[in-house]
């Protein structure tokens, strides 16, 4: 009986480990097929780390870390509402990168944000490579 | 009648303890509800005060009729040509002295113990109609509850004037008949014959009247002996509001999800339109999710009056404006013009829309009046 409890949270685990797995691979797929090469981290982690300049503000920069903070494994915290976000890496926050409806919302919003733009799918790619190994 | 007039020099028995009791009590809870009344933060205090108000005054009535003999409103209920003629007395320097309430003053204590009914009578209907708890609670609308307050407010000015007059009344019978009265209020001893006096002191009634006062005290606040930092006791629970999830995940991902009803309709469906700039920001949501919102939002806005700050926020705001912050409002920066600097500068608050920072039900949307602590500013 105990095995049996044992190897259901086992599947269980797993199951959702690569429903997320999937749902990265699908996204990448289907970057690629609007026209993106292969993906890289190192790229990912450059754009992430960018600062941009500011347009409301004269001297200020913006970046991905500005409100999701340096380190992806700790909460982070909205610039202007202080809210707190929940870590970006998903070894330690199992909900991130499951669900592409959410992830593409949260790409428009912060790329137009932090890039005065939308991401290109490449960028996109390379983020989430970068993102989905934290 | 107890008007003898009297030069006898023992000192004898008048105020019997309940009465004593009642009278300094009835001085507490009235300074107490005085003390609380302007700032909301302390509601649950104030009409503590009140209903301990209204309790003694009741119980007034009751003594008044089945007390002590000078304790008795027979023992001082005198009629306006005794009440002239002692005051007329009284400035041409022979008024008559009496072991009981003078003519005068008996007169200015029925119209304090009356006006003291109208003052509590009128808050509890208060309560009940602007701030929807008490046990009048649902009886008026919220508008309603406003006018009552008015009467609640008039009434109880004219009482502090009627105390005025009562304390000067006080002072000018102490010296014309050269006897401390606010010393006989305490101790219940006055001069007189000793025929006069009276025998019994009641103290098992002024022992259960304590008992009273002290027990539904403790009932009253022992929400708070279980209260934690991180727990604290929020007396007054406000109605449940219409909730909606996508509402709440959505507006909450950023920011405390705003109810509905802090804003008039005009303001959300301005708001939602323009989504793709919110406040410099794109929302990037689907016209599913913005359909879906925007009906929430629309149906439970200020002007349903499903709250206080709903009702005030829709009667208030110039239908001629739209404000896009709830901080825009005029509602809004009329009840927090008096927050000091330091306390928006704090790092737990920081910004205007924290409204949590200070209102514990703020995830709610009630915004109850004793919800609201402000953060200790460290030094």
């Amino acid at each position: 009986m105990k095995m049996n409890i044992l190897s259901l949270v086992l599947c269980t685990a797993l199951s959702v480990h690569i429903a997320s797995a999937d749902v990265v691979d699908d996204m990448l797929k289907t970057y690629q097929a609007a026209g993106a090469q292969n993906f890289s981290a190192d790229s990912g982690d450059r754009l992430w780390h960018q600062s941009h300049s500011d347009p409301g503000q004269a001297g200020k920069t913006r970046s991905c870390t500005t409100c999701h903070g340096e380190n992806l494994r700790t909460k982070g915290k909205h610039v202007r509402t202080g809210k707190v976000i929940e870590p970006m890496a998903p070894s330690v926050n199992k909900e991130r990168l499951t669900d592409p409806k959410f992830i593409e919302k949260w790409f428009r919003r912060n790329c137009k944000w932090v890039l005065d733009r939308e991401c290109t799918p490449q960028e996109k790619g390379d983020l989430l490579t970068y993102l989905r190994k934290q | 009648m107890a008007n003898h007039e009297s030069a006898a020099q023992d000192r004898i028995f008048v105020w019997d303890l309940p009465t004593r009791l009642f009278h300094w009590l009835l001085v507490l809870s009235y300074a107490g509800a005085w003390l609380t009344f302007d700032d909301n933060r302390y509601l649950y205090t104030h009409v503590f005060a009140g209903y301990t108000f209204f309790g003694l005054l009741s119980f007034r009535l009751l003594w008044g009729m089945v007390g002590s003999r000078y304790a008795r409103f027979r023992a001082f209920a005198y009629d306006w040509p005794s009440v002239w003629s002692y005051l007329r007395a009284l400035f041409t320097g022979n008024a008559a002295r009496h072991v009981g309430h003078n003519p005068a003053g008996s007169w200015v204590i029925f119209l304090i113990i009356g006006l003291g009914f109208v003052v509590s009578i009128a808050g509890v209907i208060t309560l009940g109609g602007e701030e929807q708890h008490g046990p009048f609670k649902g009886w008026l609308a919220f508008a309603a509850g406003t006018n009552i307050k008015e009467i609640h407010e008039t009434a109880a000015w004219l009482l502090l004037a009627l105390t005025a007059v009562h304390v000067a009344g006080v002072i000018t019978e102490s010296f014309v008949h050269r006897e401390n009265l606010v010393m006989a209020m305490i101790s219940g001893y006055k001069f007189g014959d000793k025929a006069q006096a009276v025998n019994n002191p009641y103290a098992i009634i002024a022992v259960v009247m304590l008992l009273m006062v002290a027990g539904s005290g403790f009932v009253y606040f022992k929400g708070y002996l279980n209260a934690a930092p991180d727990k604290p006791y929020v007396p007054f629970q406000g109605p449940q509001l219409p909730d909606n999830a996508t509402w709440r995940q959505e507006c909450g991902e950023c920011h405390l999800a705003y109810h509905p009803t802090l804003l008039p309709a005009r303001s959300w469906r301005k708001l939602m339109a323009d989504q793709s700039d919110h406040f410099g920001e794109d929302l990037a949501l689907d016209q599913e999710t913005v359909r879906e919102i925007t009906t929430f939002l629309v149906n439970n806005a200020a002007e349903s009056r499903l709250s206080e700050p709903a009702w005030k926020i829709s009667s208030t705001t110039p239908p001629d404006q739209t404000p896009l912050r709830i901080t825009d409002t005029p509602y809004w920066n009329k009840k927090h013009d008096d927050i000091p600097g330091t306390i928006w500068k704090l790092p737990k608050v920081r910004d205007k829309g924290n409204c949590g920072a200070c209102h514990l039900d703020a995830q709610q949307g009630t915004f109850e009046d004793s919800g609201m602590r402000l953060p200790k500013a460290k030094l």
